[in-house]
């Protein structure tokens, strides 16, 4: 190997020497190779989701019963005139279709319509805001786990391995009993049982693609592990994600339901449908129907959350 | 294979220390003095601070961990001040019930949900198997509790046929009839995911090459569906596991409504009470069968398919 | 550049672009690497092992040229060229780029980042399957804190550079054919203006006709913009049509380095020969000989355990008792055609205290 001196700097410019028009034409040549090099149509993927999710009728169905009840709960208000904390306990477990409810009235003579509107606010509200937040407390977890892959990266997958080892009823119960009764304990109750098993999923989805080529282009760009992991990774990890935690909402309502039942969620008078059911179960041989009204509305909209995560599953399986 | 049993196990008892300590931990951040139920309304602050002593309230909480946990190995769960008796007791008598209706439940709803996910798969895309996947979606979305009235009004309340509630061993017949509602509403919801696990396995299955090279090999229809069950069954052991902590969890629901004596009946009993010492020992014991059952399972499943056994030892 | 031998007839070869001239270069070396040795830390049969990916390679790219780097899966190939860029940090060696020292470890200054990009191998995965082809490009521009316009400017050239239209910048790597995603990978590559490009296996994965619609953009880039390149590839046939100069690698070491039509003539080392002999010929006249390969039924090493002095030794013919006590080094046959084989003078250290 040549040990001369030679200076340091390199001529300056890229190239310069061939000028703007030879360089033109040879891209014009090479312009002829796409002909032989067939390429599709640009559609951007979530235009492309959105267009196979509608053609799945079951999931617009699912989607359309999704949104009404939602509406219903929110105009509230509007659709009934009575209050669904008060009531003539006179009036008390009319039958469906008696004149003036609709769907009856409650052990105590509350309008069960109304309070199964009202009450739809608490449930979807425990349906939706476990999942958001443990998305997004599962996916910081998961994909930092999934880059680190050290010390920090074990010891926080075995401690969601010991969270996942309860059963998610039992731990939102142990959970709940600890925390104490209320709206927002039960909250975030289903968020703790869910973090978990987002961050499984996230983890997973992150060590999947950070051992591909684009990673390591990545990094050679300079860029740093952060810049990395939010630009290049988490793009990657969303769909995963979002796919499991759709068909989550559905499960955090009905454990939501089922720790009202238990006396563990807005404490009464408050019109959650889980506590409802258990209210309402000394008069089941009386009135059978009306007692079983908010367990309708619980499997209704949890039919529809996961009918409409199931249809979104499939629309967003592309060949990304 | 031996080691793997040995490595397995050995990863379980992490597991269960952790657990313990989540349950320790959760219970010991109830508000709320556990010493009022000992002392009298008009006691001085030096008696209260006293009765804490005894009961060590106020050491760390490793130290009172390391306690809990030592009687624990040891049985001693505490008492229940409420019903004047020791925790244990009530667990052990109450284990047997829940376990007897957990496991009825599961074997019940995962051979149901094998059959059904069996037909379902078989016969890909025609009119039985959208039946089969309709009615298990809906299967997974009833929650237990809603089933559980439901059948009570309808077989209990209204037709009679089996009684409304309570665990009954005198003789066999009696034992059957206080199990079928039970049942039913505890492992629909098993059999629906075992349903559609059970399915897409077929289905992934169905379609991969070597099914074609069976065939050509000369192999009768019914021995290849044989091959094929083998293969997709792992995914199903998978997620049994998962069930029967959904069962055993779920028990706090369906036995409180059919009045079963088990745990989940306790559970729910101590929970309204806010008797925590039994909530503490129920949801100890229930937890730690989930994890040993799973550990079971887990190597079971390495016992049937070689590929788990390669890829974790 | 070599275009002839036994090479198959590769689609409209072009290989000089119409009475274009490059940037004239001086002859001197951009990059070398001096000892450089890379190990890692493996779990074998249940025990931490070291295993040797790397081992004391010196080698050295002119600038404006191209070094081919070949060998079998497995010989560190692919390893080494990570180390170049740096990607994995040498266990030990120094690496000189512009005649400047630079770490073989950690961080690197930005502007030697700049100046060493590397195409991968796999259309598919090296490519964020998220992201428009625009925005793979410009991210290795934005991480270095390009101004927009430049961004937006650098963009738009680099694609028209590698011969795509303008609108594919708002592709997805998916919609894209394999020829067209790895002319985006050079593309990515080309967007921070480097000197050196390393490319792993970078035609490996693309059918043969579009592998040489790649390599001959490869060397109209190169002669346009005066780009160095260090190519690496187990596919003979291409290595020879894009090198000017050709490195043989096996188990982690380099054996034999000459000047492409010097090693595909007449190659020195019994591992160069063996690999050379194996090609398979398109010419009908030309029947595939009998090759050492086949007498050899030797099992090819591992390289956490590689075999003593030299590591070629278990599959050598010419195996002699000297290969198993010394590492052979590279000697310089004349015309600067260096080996490292105990069967050439100056390869073994009675030669060297000799001479």
């Amino acid at each position: 190997m040549s040990q001369a001196v030679i200076p340091v700097l390199l001529p300056q410019g890229f190239g310069s020497e061939v000028s703007s028009a030879e360089r033109q034409a040879a891209a014009e040549q090479r312009d002829a190779w796409n002909a032989v090099d067939q390429s599709v149509e640009t559609q951007s993927f979530w235009v492309g989701t959105g267009k196979r999710f509608l053609r799945n009728k079951t999931g617009v169905v699912a989607a359309a019963i999704v949104l009404l009840l939602a509406a219903a709960s929110v105009l509230a208000p509007v659709l009934t005139p009575y209050d669904p904390l008060l009531g003539e306990p006179t009036d008390r477990l009319q039958n469906l279709g008696s004149s003036g409810h609709l769907l009856g009235t409650d052990e105590q003579g509350r309008d069960m319509l109304a309070r199964v509107l009202y009450g739809g606010r608490l449930s979807l509200a425990a349906g939706f805001i476990p999942t958001v937040g443990a998305a997004i407390i599962g996916t910081v977890i998961g994909v930092t786990s999934g880059m680190l892959r050290g010390v920090v990266g074990t010891v926080l997958m075995r401690f969601m391995d010991m969270l996942y080892a309860f059963p998610a009823i039992l731990l939102a119960i142990a959970v709940g009993s600890s925390l104490g009764p209320g709206l927002s304990n039960t909250i975030i109750a289903v968020t703790i049982v869910f973090i978990p098993p987002v961050a499984r999923v996230a983890e997973q989805a992150t060590r999947r693609v950070v051992v591909q080529e684009f990673i390591e282009a990545a990094h050679l760009s300079g860029a740093s592990r952060w810049r990395i992991a939010r630009t290049q990774i988490l793009p990657n990890v969303l769909n995963d994600i979002i796919v499991y935690a759709s068909g989550l909402v559905g499960v955090a309502m009905i454990i939501a339901a089922s720790l009202s039942f238990l006396g563990l969620g807005s404490p009464p008078p408050a019109p959650e449908w889980g506590y409802m059911l258990n209210s309402l179960r000394g008069s089941l041989n009386t009135t059978p129907l009306v007692t079983i009204v908010p367990g309708f509305f619980i499997f209704l909209t949890s039919v529809a959350f996961n009918m409409a995560s199931d249809a979104l599953r499939e629309a967003m399986d592309s060949r990304l | 294979m031996v080691r793997l049993v040995i490595r397995r196990v050995g990863l379980a008892i992490p597991t269960l220390i952790g657990v313990s300590m989540i349950v320790f931990i959760l219970m010991t951040v109830v508000p709320g003095s556990p010493e009022a139920g000992l002392v009298p309304e008009d006691a001085t602050p030096a008696e209260r601070q006293a009765v804490r002593n005894q009961l060590g309230l106020d050491d760390p909480l490793p130290v009172r961990y390391f306690h809990w946990a030592v009687d624990a190995l040891q049985g001693d769960l505490g008492r229940s001040q409420q019903r004047r008796r020791e925790v244990t007791d009530l667990l052990v008598q109450a284990w047997g019930n829940t376990f007897v209706l957990a496991l009825v439940s599961a074997v019940f709803g995962i051979a149901l949900g094998l059959l059904l996910g069996y037909i379902a798969g078989t016969r890909r895309g025609k009119l039985l198997d959208r039946v089969i996947s309709v009615v298990s979606l809906a299967g997974l979305s009833i929650p237990s509790f809603f089933l559980a009235i439901i059948l009570l009004a309808l077989f209990a309340g209204g037709l009679k046929w089996f009684p409304s509630g309570g665990a009954s061993f005198d003789d066999p017949v009696t034992a059957v009839r206080s199990l079928v509602l039970p049942v039913l509403s505890g492992s629909l919801i098993t059999m629906a995911i075992t349903a559609r696990v059970t399915r897409a396995g077929i289905v992934d299955v169905f379609g991969a090459d070597f099914v074609e090279t069976l065939r050509a090999k000369g192999l009768t229809e019914f021995e290849v569906r044989r091959h094929v069950m083998r293969n997709a069954i792992s995914p199903v052991l998978t997620t049994s596991g998962v069930q029967i902590g959904a069962l055993l969890g779920g028990s706090v629901l369906v036995e409180t409504i059919f009045r079963w004596p088990g745990m989940g009946l306790l559970l729910y009993n101590a929970i309204s009470s806010r008797d925590l010492v039994v909530v503490q020992g129920a949801t100890l014991v229930i937890a730690l069968t989930f994890v040993i059952i799973n550990l079971l399972v887990d190597l079971l499943q390495a016992g049937i398919d070689p590929r788990v056994r390669g890829a974790v030892a | 550049m070599s275009d002839t031998t036994t090479a198959p007839d590769l689609v409209a070869p072009s290989d000089q672009p119409s009475g274009k001239t490059g940037p004239t270069l001086p002859e001197r070396p951009l990059m070398e690497l001096l000892d450089v040795s890379k190990e890692f830390q493996v779990r074998s049969d249940g025990k931490p092992a070291k295993l040797s990916a790397v081992n004391r390679v010196s080698l050295r790219v002119m600038e404006g040229q191209t070094l081919g780097i070949v060998g079998e899966s497995g010989c560190g190939k692919s390893t080494l060229a990570r180390v170049i860029v740096g990607l994995h940090p040498a266990t030990s060696g120094e690496m000189l780029f512009d005649n400047q020292q630079i770490p073989t470890r950690g961080r690197r200054p930005r502007e030697v980042v700049e100046q060493m990009q590397m195409v991968f191998q796999d259309p598919s995965s090296a490519l964020n399957p998220r992201a428009t082809i625009g925005e793979s490009i410009a991210f290795p521009l934005q991480v270095q804190k390009k101004s927009k316009k430049e961004i937006a400017a650098r963009v738009k050239q680099v694609i028209a550079d590698v011969g795509l239209p303008a609108n594919y910048a708002d592709n997805y790597p998916h919609q894209l054919s394999g020829g067209q995603r790895q002319r985006v990978n050079i593309a990515r590559a080309l967007a921070l203006q480097p000197k050196l490009v390393v490319l792993d296996e970078a035609v490996s994965a693309l059918d043969k006709s579009i592998q040489a619609q790649v390599l001959n953009l490869l060397t109209d880039l190169q002669q346009e913009y005066g780009l160095t390149y260090v190519f690496i590839s187990h596919d003979l046939n291409v290595v020879e049509y894009i090198s000017d100069e050709v490195a043989v690698m096996y188990l982690g070491q380099v054996m034999e380095r000459a000047s492409a039509d010097q090693l595909y003539e007449k190659p020195l080392h019994p591992y160069t020969q063996l690999l050379l002999s194996s090609i398979p010929s398109l010419d009908p006249a030309e029947s595939t000989r009998d090759t050492p390969l086949e007498q050899n039924e030797g099992e090819i090493p591992s390289p956490i355990n590689p075999p003593s002095g030299c590591r070629f030794r278990t599959r050598c013919p010419h195996a002699m008792a000297i290969c198993a006590r010394e590492v052979p080094r590279l000697a310089d046959q004349g015309d600067d055609h260096v080996v490292a084989c105990h069967l050439y003078p100056g390869s073994s250290s009675e030669d060297a205290e000799a001479a």
